[in-house]
């Protein structure tokens, strides 16, 4: 009885920190809060919702049962079925799941103010991102590990599967074109960081040579190296932007630097993966991993102070603030902010992949809803190192050029105009003090990211003189190098896909290793995302704002087909008055996207809608002008064109959703009725005889000994 | 080499052996063992050749 009533007022402390730190962030009467508030609101509330709520989805609702035995257990092969230990298998899978999303989502999002961001990110990812994640893996497992595609289609019906691949293959080319054009709107006229990104091509042929034939397997080695090199590209990087010469040599623009990731996307997909793809892939993991770990020690030491209000008078407004994707705070703050609170891509990792390498059935928990909430918080600690920034320098950073003008005079005028203060002086000191000639419109995110982060490790490095533009550069190499990493992973898993898909029409595409399917197959996607890169590099309007809607909901509908399908495995297991769990989460999934899709087809806004926009530019190439933002009748034509492919787009999408949750509703009412017969189906039950040590979060140190004694 | 204060170093390394698949090799030797006692094993090279080639050719998904 005292153990237990220990154990509640544990819980009642963590409760009432909780409260506290919710209080001051949001109702505190000062200028600025710290961060500190913000760390701990969101880990005493993921603490709580792993202690309480994934308990009772795992107990009540899933009714996960550790006596059955899992596919990895039954199906063991050593290979890819193969009980692995839950805390390794929580690396991996966090780390499949965690890539730029999370870093660049919350920094856009900060525009409205810190306070809508940390809200979405928190509650969504309690709520909904994290229920999504695990409910998935669960019932993927019990399929033994049936991917999303093919449970939408065995659950639902044909007409859920084909919607959900459709989503799949658009949300690949949106996804790797949004992500590529984030790179590139960092590496446009930085030598420093064109060179060290382009060094990490030699590096990783390097490993990949040294790992295949010098010393097989030995990964450890083998990426501390690579580790130890990059480092030096960045600290090269640094002379090559001190000398003229060679500064003018590694300067490159947009368009180039977009051609230059395209032929490597191509090639990427084509060679054998020892070459390139392996070896990059350890290096951005261990990048990763390193880089938030240290970000997290950062924040907590520096305890920085966030500069950015809680909520700016663009919260307020009907057209949003001048940061893309432009648009009102609901629905635009939780599309825009997906990875971090709901992800509909995580299904495709949580299905698939790692459920085929679960221990026991109840650490679904652990591995679906603690990774998930893990990087939740790696989203808040982006938001913070965007609201740590001065709201002055962080809109002149973000603003497209249009509102800008280009240059540090320019800039703080239009920064003034739209309420903030800030100097020339300060946005020509902060690109000097981290290694750049401008940092005016650097949009996209990952520089606005990178001066935040700089500010913070400059913060744990201050006896050694700040090292601020070191600081950048490496936090511009770790977003690089891992949205890369997605870049060639990507365009093979697309490769893969269209393969299969080619392979209904013409059997010798589905083998992998035929040389002209490869080619073919590859050549398509890359074209592809390619189209929507270059299209947006070369936008008049900046593409971001072009493309990161669409990104969006593109995530989104993907959410809603992964909630519709654990809905309704919901309602087969007998579960239905728990159906709230991922009804509620559909629902307003299904409402964001669709309301945001709303705007984006039929507002008159022409920053908005796409279709106002057309024919805004329209009506101006008719008068013989120039539409606000193009510098030529060419680019108004350009405006035209791709406001109507995006406004397509939206249209598509909108119709998958709706078609989705209408299938499945009569799905749903179906069975509700009793008039069909609930078929499941789930691999059939095994007793498991696996015995494995411990309870879901000791020490690390309590299983060591075990796992040596093999 | 019982030393308590050393474990957590311990920990981490062993868990950055799991995580790496540094240890992927060591783990196929006592399963291969067990399972197959009559057939030699691969060796370190072959065994990490096949197993990358496995891993991208059935490639899952990452996020953004």
């Amino acid at each position: 009885m005292g153990n237990r009533l220990g154990r509640y007022t544990v819980w009642i402390g963590v409760a009432l920190v909780g409260a506290l730190c919710w209080g001051v962030l949001a109702l505190g009467r000062g200028e600025t809060v710290n961060a500190a508030w913000l760390l701990f609101a969101a880990l005493a509330s993921y603490a709580i919702a792993y202690r309480f709520y994934a308990r009772f989805i795992q107990r009540k609702v899933l009714d996960t049962d550790d006596n059955r035995a899992t596919p990895a257990e039954r199906l063991n092969n050593g290979q890819d079925f193969e009980p692995m230990d839950r805390r390794i298998l929580f690396g991996h899978h966090f780390a499949a799941i965690a890539g730029a999303g999370p870093l660049v989502g919350p920094v856009l999002a900060a525009q409205m103010g810190f306070l809508p961001g940390t809200l979405w990110i928190i509650v969504g990812v309690i709520l909904a991102g994290a229920v999504q994640d695990m409910t998935i893996l669960f019932f993927s497992m019990r399929r033994n590990g049936k991917t999303l595609g093919q449970m939408a289609r065995e659950e639902i019906g044909p007409v859920g599967g084909a919607a959900a691949l459709v989503a799949v293959l658009a949300i690949m080319v949106i996804l790797l074109a949004v992500l590529a054009l984030v790179v590139v709107n960092a590496l446009a006229d930085s030598p420093w960081g064109a060179f060290s990104i382009a060094m990490t091509l030699p590096i990783a042929l390097l490993m990949g040579f040294y790992l295949r034939f010098l010393r097989p397997g030995r990964i450890l080695e083998v990426s501390a190296i690579g580790v130890g090199l990059l480092l030096l590209a960045i600290i090269g990087g640094g002379w090559i932007s001190e000398s003229s010469s060679y500064a003018e040599a590694w300067t490159f623009g947009g368009v180039t630097i977009a051609i230059a990731l395209i032929v490597y996307g191509f090639v990427a997909s084509v060679l054998p993966v020892w070459v390139l793809l392996a070896p990059r892939d350890y290096l951005s993991t261990f990048m990763k991993i390193g880089t938030i770990a240290l970000l997290a020690i950062g924040i907590a030491i520096t305890l920085p102070v966030m500069q950015m209000p809680r909520l700016t008078e663009f919260a307020s407004s009907a057209t949003g603030g001048p940061v893309a994707p432009v648009g009102p705070l609901f629905p635009f703050v939780f599309i825009t902010i997906a990875c971090g609170a709901l992800s509909g891509f995580h299904s495709l990792i949580a299905s698939g992949t790692t459920p085929k390498l679960i221990q026991k059935e109840s650490q679904v928990r652990f591995i679906g809803y603690g990774a998930m909430l893990m990087e939740s918080f790696v989203a808040v600690m982006a938001l913070i190192a965007a609201a740590v920034l001065d709201p002055g320098l962080y809109f002149a950073m973000n603003a497209p050029g249009a509102v800008t003008g280009g240059t540090a005079e320019s800039a703080a005028t239009a920064v003034t105009g739209l309420g903030f203060s800030v100097s020339a002086d300060t946005l020509t000191n902060t690109a000097a003090s981290v290694g750049e000639s401008s940092i005016i419109s650097r949009t996209g995110g990952a520089p606005t990211l990178a001066v935040g982060m700089s500010q913070i490790f400059a913060g744990l490095t201050a006896f050694l003189g700040g090292l601020q533009a070191f600081w950048y550069h490496f936090a511009i190499m770790f977003e690089a190098l891992f949205i890369l990493t997605t870049v060639d992973a990507g365009t093979r898993v697309g490769r893969f896909m269209l393969q299969d898909l080619l392979g209904n029409v013409y059997e010798p595409f589905r083998n992998a290793s035929w040389l002209p399917g490869n080619l073919i197959a590859s050549a398509l996607i890359v074209a592809a995302w390619g189209y929507f890169l270059i299209v947006g590099v070369t936008d008049p309007l900046g593409g971001i704002n072009q493309l990161f809607p669409l990104f969006g909901i593109a995530n989104q509908l993907l959410a809603a087909v992964a909630l519709t399908v654990a809905t309704t495995i919901l309602i087969k297991m007998g579960k239905l008055r728990y159906i709230w769990v991922t009804l509620v989460p559909l629902a307003w999934d299904a409402v964001v996207t669709l309301t945001a899709s709303w705007y984006k087809i039929f507002s008159s806004e022409p920053t908005i809608g796409f279709f106002a926009q057309r024919s805004a530019a329209q009506s101006a190439l008719a008068n013989g002008e120039n539409y606000t933002g193009a510098s030529s009748l060419a680019q108004t034509q350009q405006i035209i064109t791709n406001a109507t492919v995006d406004g397509i787009l939206s249209i598509v999408f909108a119709l998958a959703i709706i078609i989705v949750i209408a299938d499945a509703a009569r799905v749903w009412f179906g069975l509700i009725r009793g008039g069909k017969e609930p078929d499941m189906q789930e691999a059939p039950y095994e007793e498991s005889k696996l015995d494995v040590d411990g309870g879901i979060l000791e020490p690390v140190g309590a299983g060591v000994s075990s796992n040596r004694n093999e | 080499m019982n030393n308590r204060a050393l474990q957590p170093i311990r920990s981490a390394w062993w868990y950055l052996k799991e995580i790496s698949g540094e240890n992927a090799y060591d783990r196929y030797l006592t399963v291969h063992a067990a399972t197959h006692p009559d057939r030699p094993p691969l060796g370190r090279g072959e065994f990490y050749r096949q197993r990358q080639d496995e891993k991208y050719n059935n490639p899952g998904s990452r996020c953004p």
